[in-house]
């Protein structure tokens, strides 16, 4: 036994080295498939060019690993408890292969079935998207981060156990995979490395979509096998459904905010400002993504000083879900997407609004106006539109007098994947830039080529464990990247600059991002939100709006 | 009818199986219910497509009339299947063998698609040394030989870069191999063909004829009837496997990628939404109250036992 445990470790130890990791090994329970070292990673610019500029990277502890299903790349997003028994290790298998039957019905996933199917079939395997993958490219190039991956592992196992006859010539078709319950638990984990920004897709010269594989992956251990990230589901959109909030916000407390967020604004202004909440027949009901009243309260000020200034005829909501944008299904699980689109549109129609208006929050913008447009049907159907063009012509029309002076420091654009690659929205944000920041300077590449903040799919809401470290050294890096290219020319600490990035929770990715590397400190590099640039170049104004981390 | 050769008939047979495979392929995509939208952008047909833009980025959007430009939508296509214009920006090492083997194919096909038009002319009535005859005929072999050539480059440099890339050797398996070998040899047979037997296609053009006026081909020799065979299998062959996304492709993007057509009061989107939003779902997680209709279920909440 100490020698076949001996031969095992060194197995393990070679692979690893190498980097030999095949797809195969998914089912070996023998190796860790992954290791995370910050020497291994992606160089940095300067000021991170050097080994001793890289964070430690937080590992778990033995009881944790001892706890649950760790042996993936030595992170967890969802802590699956190791099974105990045979039975347990059985059902677990029993059931993924029931969901995956599921996932390829038209009864049970029309949600998603044409292009599931269609990525499934037609993959010719050139490993184009890798590249395109800030993951995968940031990691060193781990091999399991691979785009293809997880979708070839589970394209296997399809052929393999699904379709009629393909046990028989597994070996030469390439399904030689074998189904145990550490295949599962890793295939569920690495679902979650994956920040579903489809760059991958867009890179694919045949179509085949990586990030939608891995969203039905999702999909799949969410609605068969009841497995999502606690933050995701049960603290995440069973809560907002609930509560009111994913952040555990309820109706009276929201209202206490708003409260708060008037005398703010008096206080910081000197604008008596009343904000509408629930006003029946309002134009817009404008619906922000709730983090935004805990972390970032002068962003939903913001909007209130710049739709008050425009004259627009608006309101907030402070029903159920109706104070919170977010719709965290989106990216993990169909009837929960549903559920809060649902109760958006209803909100709407009660106060019997034109439009719903969403405001920085870019997977809010992706869920209710794309995704859930083929859910919500006759009278759910209220026209949603995204707070950018509404800004845009604000901004360029002259509503709101301006001076551009006062946002007189370098400013780049982070693009939120599901607002730009995925919605095509992308020159309002440009335009209001360009009007009111003199030194605006774009990321490269941008719009709809540019890089995920890295908390996409999620990663930014998700805190538990180590994950975000994985999160500020491997999914975020190559945003930090980008950001860093952009400045070096003023990358001199004492040179403040900012990035604008209209999604909350990119900015909260990216807050998390500059703290972990003490970016402030060594670079003089900070962040906001859109509508807080604006309302800085407001003339009527007189102090700064947005505070520098230095003032706060 | 007697005097038809088995040749023959497995060209028949080709085409049938061939013709039907892809039907059904796209009758069932076709036929797949609506999906939510999942469009990546930019998007040929819309007005931003230069920079990606969509009619998102307008005020009102739904008030507006929506233009799709499919002039730009075909120009992608052209573009993107003749050239491989994704491989070229995105792997250039692949594209450099990937390119020579798919457009020499697709001039195959122009050359046996040139030479069927030559042949139902000829079929018709028209004598051999019409002008146009020899002009089809004579844009044909060219684009045969060529085709045939480059088809064979680039399969052997597939397959040469399959095998030793680091990066696709695990992700290659037998089968993929095999494929490629197989599309080697229909190419390497045809350029046989051409070198020893037919150099200037005069018995393909002929054997094309006697398929379209279902009467004798006569004796093909060898190296024609080893071409014909191999051609024929791997024609019943293609629409089987996932080389079919050469043409299905097309839907990928047509279909889901460049999908944006909004849901709007009385459209079509409309009611197929309605169709499927009465789907019976059999979800199993607690929070999916498996048994309901998905309009059922959009419309639930979760209870604490569910969570």
């Amino acid at each position: 036994m100490p020698v076949e445990r001996g031969a095992k470790l060194h197995q393990r130890e070679l692979k690893m080295k190498k980097n030999k990791i095949f797809l195969e090994d998914i089912c070996d329970p023998s190796i860790q498939m992954a290791d995370i070292e910050p020497e291994k990673l992606m160089p940095l610019p300067y000021p991170y060019d050097t080994p001793e500029a890289q964070p430690a990277i937080k590992r778990l502890t033995d009881d944790q690993k001892a706890r649950y299903e760790s042996d993936l790349d030595g992170f967890l997003a969802l802590k699956i408890p190791k099974p105990e028994t045979k039975e347990e290790e059985e059902q677990l298998v029993k059931k993924f292969l029931e969901g995956l039957k599921k996932l390829l019905s038209r009864e049970n996933n029309w949600t998603f079935l044409m292009p599931l199917m269609m990525s499934l079939e037609y993959c010719a395997k050139c490993q184009t998207c890798n590249d395109a993958c800030p993951v995968y490219v940031a990691s060193g190039k781990q091999e399991i981060y691979r785009p293809t991956y997880r979708s070839e592992v589970l394209r296997k196992i399809i052929n393999k156990y699904i379709k009629p006859g393909g046990k028989a010539f597994a070996k030469f078709t390439g399904n030689e995979i074998d189904l145990n319950w550490k295949t599962v638990a890793r295939l569920a984990e690495l679902a979650y490395r994956c920040t579903l920004c489809r760059r991958c897709a867009q890179a694919c010269p045949i179509g085949v979509d990586n990030g939608l594989i891995t969203h039905e992956l999702r999909k799949l251990f969410s609605q068969e096998m009841g497995i999502a990230p606690e933050e995701l589901h049960k603290k995440g959109s069973v809560q907002q459904l609930e509560v009111g909030s994913s952040t555990g916000m309820s109706r009276q407390a929201f209202k206490d905010i708003i409260e708060f967020l008037e005398e703010e604004i008096e206080e910081k202004t000197g604008k008596k400002i009343t904000i509408p909440v629930d006003k029946k027949g309002a134009d817009i009901l404008l619906i922000h993504n709730a983090g935004e009243f805990l972390s970032w309260p002068e962003n939903p000020s913001a909007f209130a000083i710049i739709f008050e200034e425009a004259g627009l005829n608006w309101t907030l909501s402070s029903e159920i879900a109706g104070y919170d944008a977010v719709n965290y299904g989106v990216w993990y699980d169909d009837a929960q997407l549903a559920r809060v689109a649902v109760r958006h549109a209803k909100i709407a129609k009660d106060l019997g609004v034109k439009k719903i208006v969403v405001g920085e929050c870019g997977h809010a913008h992706k869920a209710l106006m794309v995704i859930a447009d083929r859910v919500l049907n006759e009278d759910l159907n209220i026209p949603r539109e995204s707070c950018l063009p509404l800004l845009e012509d604000i901004v360029i029309n002259g509503k709101l007098k301006l001076d551009p002076q006062k946002n007189n420091f370098p400013v780049t654009l982070h693009d939120p994947c599901n607002i730009v690659r995925l919605m095509g929205i992308v020159e309002p944000q440009r335009k209001i830039l360009r009007k009111i920041a003199p030194q605006f300077r774009e990321m490269a590449p941008e719009g709809v080529k540019n890089y995920c903040c890295g908390g996409g799919a999620g990663f930014a809401i998700m805190p538990s464990l180590n994950m975000p470290d994985w999160r500020s050294s491997v999914s975020s890096r190559m945003k930090f990247k980008q950001i860093l290219e952009v400045f070096q020319d003023v990358i001199d600490p004492g040179i403040r600059k900012m990035v604008c990035a209209p999604c909350s929770n990119c900015k909260g990715a990216i807050r998390d991002l500059l703290e972990y590397y003490d970016a402030w400190e060594k670079t003089g590099i900070a962040y906001t939100g859109l509508v807080d640039l604006i309302v800085n170049a407001m003339v009527d104004i007189e102090g700064p709006f947005i505070e520098w981390p230095d003032e706060m | 009818m007697c005097s038809i050769s088995w040749v023959q008939i497995l060209s028949y047979v080709t085409v049938v199986i061939c013709g039907v495979g892809i039907a059904v392929k796209v009758i069932k995509t076709y036929a797949l219910p609506i999906h939510l939208r999942w469009e990546l952008y930019p998007i040929p047909h819309e007005k931003g497509f230069k920079y990606g833009g969509s009619y998102f980025e307008e005020v009102d959007w739904w008030k507006k009339p929506r233009k799709k430009n499919f002039l730009n939508f075909l120009k992608f296509l052209f573009i993107e299947i003749l050239f491989v214009r994704a491989l070229y920006h995105n792997n250039r090492k692949m594209w450099y063998v990937s390119f020579p083997l798919h457009f020499g194919l697709y001039l195959v096909i122009g050359w046996l698609g040139l030479l069927f038009l030559a042949a139902v002319l000829s079929a018709l009535g028209l004598p051999a040394e019409h002008a146009l005859i020899l002009f089809l005929h004579g844009i044909a072999t060219v684009l045969g030989v060529i085709g045939f050539l480059l088809a064979a480059v680039g399969c052997v440099g597939v397959i040469i870069r399959r095998a030793t890339a680091p990066e696709l050797q695990g992700f290659s398996a037998p089968i993929d191999y095999c494929n490629l070998v197989f599309i080697l040899a229909v190419v390497v047979s045809g350029l046989t063909m051409w070198l020893v037997a037919d150099p200037r296609f005069l018995q393909v053009r002929e054997y094309l004829t006697s398929l379209i006026t279902f009467k004798s081909a006569g004796p093909l020799g060898p190296a024609m009837t080893l071409h014909v065979v191999l051609f024929s299998l791997f024609a019943i062959y293609l629409p089987f496997t996932h080389m079919s996304h050469a043409f299905m492709k097309f839907f990928l993007w047509d279909k889901v990628f460049f999908e944006d057509d909004p849901n709007l009061k009385g459209s079509s989107v409309e009611s197929r939404v309605a169709s499927v939003l009465n789907y019976t779902q059999t979800w199993s997680a607690p929070h999916m109250h498996a048994g309901g209709t998905w309009s059922e279920t959009a419309s639930k909440g979760v209870k604490d036992e569910e969570k």
